[in-house]
């Protein structure tokens, strides 16, 4: 009898234990990534609500626009040529920005057969990049607003090919691809950790190739 | 002079020197840029069709009310009295409009992306497509339900339930069937396996 198919059924056991165990990390890590999240929450709202302030007015002349903190999630947005009778013009929901953070700290936690050092390490690097997505998410956000939603302003100071760019920009940024960020984040992290897992779960194989 | 450590890659390989140049850069790391290349190229590819006025009338929007009929369906066994008037389901006490972003399909195209992306062969990807769409749609389907009932006991917890709960948990649950699907069953295409 060949050995070759029970080798493979103990490969494909441990190849499926690996995943399986992954999916059971991440379900044990989330708890303490949401409160994490939680606590992190009002603090990094207020970070993101003045970077994105400092990265509007970067780029506008002059510099006009003010953003609020509002509460716990928003931020209000005005900008000083505006009369303060006329409130603000609209308001944006940060935590809802940057709540995928918590898959991306349950996913990077999660991996079998990393070590701390690596697996922090790796997560420190895609928050970073984390960061400058949120705060580039929201300039997108405020522009939408400035584009689109201001009526007659809008049309006044925003062509109708930048009011496209902004509110497609602002709907990519928001919807898709602040989900897919998590994901693109942890393969180009561990890509090679997962397709190692197939050559790596069979030792003896691994041997006999030699 | 001190003798150079050997470095790890992002994914966690260790070699002996680090890459020099392009060419170096390029070989070291080219799965990881040919995954997150073409991952990104469909995903931004799909969601811009998606986006396309005839393909929304004519696509989308049909299956964003079949999605909307199914949950009333279900809720219907579950002893929910609801009335379907085009993609809003409603009773008595509550009603939710079916729209773009709770039909499943964000998490569709980035489950989409992430197969097709990785090295395997068509045959595998296929199976993987079709069964993994299929169970998204049905964890879709668990959500939407979920929020009706929400909606109806529990007001006050809709709005996040909506937003950060059951959202996350779709996304979650797609991305943890790619990674099971990457690690189980997709098998090596031929070229990727010849390059090892």
């Amino acid at each position: 009898m060949s050995r070759g198919p029970h080798r493979r059924a103990s490969s494909g056991r441990r190849q499926s234990t690996w995943s399986l165990r992954f999916a059971r990390n991440v379900l044990l890590w989330l708890l303490p990534v949401v409160l994490i999240w939680l606590l992190i929450t009002p603090f990094y709202n207020r970070f993101l609500t003045r970077s994105t302030e400092n990265l509007v007015r970067l780029v506008e002349s002059p510099a006009v626009t003010r953003l609020l903190v509002h509460d716990r999630h928003h931020f209000l947005i005005t900008r000083t040529d505006v009369p303060a009778s006329r409130g603000s013009l609209g308001s944006v929901n940060v935590s809802n920005t940057h709540f995928p953070l918590i898959m991306l700290g349950a996913f990077f936690l999660a991996v079998p057969g990393a070590g701390w050092r690596s697996r922090l390490g790796r997560l420190g690097w895609a928050l970073l990049i984390a960061v400058f997505f949120h705060i580039i998410s929201l300039c997108f956000w405020v522009q939408f607003i400035y584009a689109t939603q201001l009526g007659s302003w809008s049309v006044e100071h925003y062509p109708t090919w930048q009011q496209n760019f902004w509110g497609l920009g602002k709907h990519l940024l928001d919807l898709p691809l602040k989900f897919a960020l998590p994901v693109g984040l942890w393969a180009a992290f561990y890509l090679r950790h997962l397709m190692a897992q197939p050559a790596s779960a069979s030792p003896h194989l691994a041997v006999r190739k030699k | 002079m001190r003798s150079p450590r050997p470095k790890s890659s992002p994914s966690g390989a260790t070699r002996s020197e680090p890459p020099r140049n392009d060419a170096a850069l390029w070989r070291a790391y080219r799965q990881e840029i040919r995954f997150l290349t073409l991952f990104v190229l469909i995903l931004g590819g799909g969601f811009a069709f998606l986006s396309l006025n005839p393909v929304n009338d004519g696509v989308v929007e049909p299956f964003t009310a079949g999605v909307a009929r199914l949950s009333g369906v279900a809720l219907d066994l579950i002893g929910q009295e609801v009335e379907m008037q085009g993609t809003v389901i409603e009773s008595d006490r509550f009603a939710v409009n079916i729209r773009n972003g709770c039909n499943g399909v964000e998490t569709m195209i980035i489950f989409l992306a992430a197969v097709l992306a990785f090295p395997s062969t068509w045959k595998s990807r296929l199976a993987g497509l079709v069964l993994g769409i299929l169970a998204i749609q049905i964890v879709n389907l668990v959500r939407v339900v979920a929020l009706f009932l929400t909606g109806v006991y529990f007001p006050e917890y809709f709005a996040s339930s909506h937003t950060v709960i059951w959202q996350t948990l779709v996304i979650l649950f797609g991305v943890l069937l790619w990674i099971f699907w990457a690690n189980r069953f997709a098998a090596p295409a031929p070229a990727a396996a010849e390059s090892e």
